[in-house]
């Protein structure tokens, strides 16, 4: 498992041990990842939640073109695995829970544990922080350095 | 806003390539990937329609590499830029922390490039970003066409940019100005990134 931040950890290890879901990935609603498990190269991580946000995001859009209440989760039954992108209310924002599972498992069960989760998160939440300075002055020249080496040139 | 780990020290910015159809604006990320490393990117994802036009978006997350201490990754999106999707437009530009806007040199080209600037800031606006000061640069792409078709870079920074935010002119297709558009992009991200973390 890799969070974001340490306080995410306990809540979500909670919910990997309850609800047996093999890949989990948190991420806000703009498709920042905050935490995952069970991905193996972190830059796909990042193809997931670009993704799932867009899911997330359209099917939003669609119930508030059609006037209708806010559409809640999202599933996708698969032969063998299936996914569970589940949007959820936190103090920083909309986060979104992309589950993946197999059938040692219910959709039920995951949704279940995934309100769950998005309880605990909550509870877990740190109040927000004083702003601190992140970037040094001159951070330019590393930039810079970076983006040549990117581009060989 | 850039998503900040302090525990990891890693920053995760969102990078949007906006304006009008056709303008190029796949074509950079295309060619950014094409030349970065594959360890220091991940996978393109290409949404896109049967005639390769961009449905949803196109995606390409960056590694920049160590910056201040951080690790720093750029997350590169293109939005559809024909007229019809203008609602996942809006949805793709959420949480954007930088505007790449791809104008389309040619000269009868001029009025989609107006009318894609006016929905950028209209969608700016109904997400409450202040305009003003929110991390914005131009690229004139597709400078390599003849000079009969095309207006130049300083015809386009009258007509199009307000604000005097950077511009570039570019040939996205050879790669020319794409470098130093994703620069001038990316500092300008960052340097907004310092100066509220730092005010």
């Amino acid at each position: 498992m890799r969070a974001i931040e340490p306080w995410v950890e306990a809540p979500l290890d909670a919910f990997l041990r309850e609800s047996s879901a093999r890949i989990v990935l948190l991420m806000t609603s703009s498709g920042q990842v905050v935490a995952q498990h069970g991905f193996t190269r972190s830059l796909d991580v990042m193809a997931a939640a670009a993704l799932g946000a867009g899911i997330i995001a359209s099917t939003a859009e669609i119930a508030r073109v059609m006037s209708l209440p806010t559409l809640g989760n999202v599933v996708h039954q698969g032969a063998g695995l299936s996914v569970l992108l589940a949007p959820f209310s936190m103090p920083a924002g909309t986060w979104v829970a992309l589950v993946v599972f197999g059938p040692e498992t219910t959709v039920g069960l995951v949704q279940l544990f995934c309100a769950g989760l998005a309880a605990d998160l909550t509870a877990a939440a740190p109040q927000p922080r004083p702003a601190a300075p992140i970037l040094a002055e001159q951070f330019e020249d590393e930039l810079n350095a970076s983006l040549r080496t990117l581009f060989g040139r | 806003m850039p998503l900040v780990n302090f525990t990891a020290r890693e920053i995760t910015c969102k990078l949007v390539y906006y304006g009008p159809g056709r303008s190029g604006k796949t074509t950079n990320l295309q060619y950014i990937h094409g030349r970065v490393p594959e360890s220091k990117r991940g996978r393109m994802v290409s949404l896109a329609t049967h005639g390769d036009r961009t449905l949803f978006f196109d995606f390409l997350p960056l590694d920049l590499g160590t910056i201040s201490g951080f690790t720093t990754r750029f997350q590169l999106y293109t939005v559809p830029g024909q007229v019809y999707y203008a609602a996942t437009r809006r949805l793709v530009l959420q949480g954007a922390d930088g505007v790449v806007m791809v104008a389309d040199s040619q000269a009868r080209r001029f009025d989609e490039n107006l009318e894609s600037l006016r929905d950028l800031q209209d969608n700016l606006i109904d997400q409450g970003v202040d305009i003003r000061t929110f991390p914005l640069v131009f690229q004139y792409n597709k400078q390599d066409l003849p000079p009969e078709l095309i207006l130049s870079p300083e015809a386009l920074d009258e007509s199009l940019n307000f604000r005097g935010v950077p511009s570039l002119p570019a040939d996205a297709l050879r790669g020319t100005g794409v470098f130093e558009t994703l620069r001038s992009a990316t500092a300008l991200v960052l340097q907004r990134l310092a100066q509220r973390s730092g005010s």
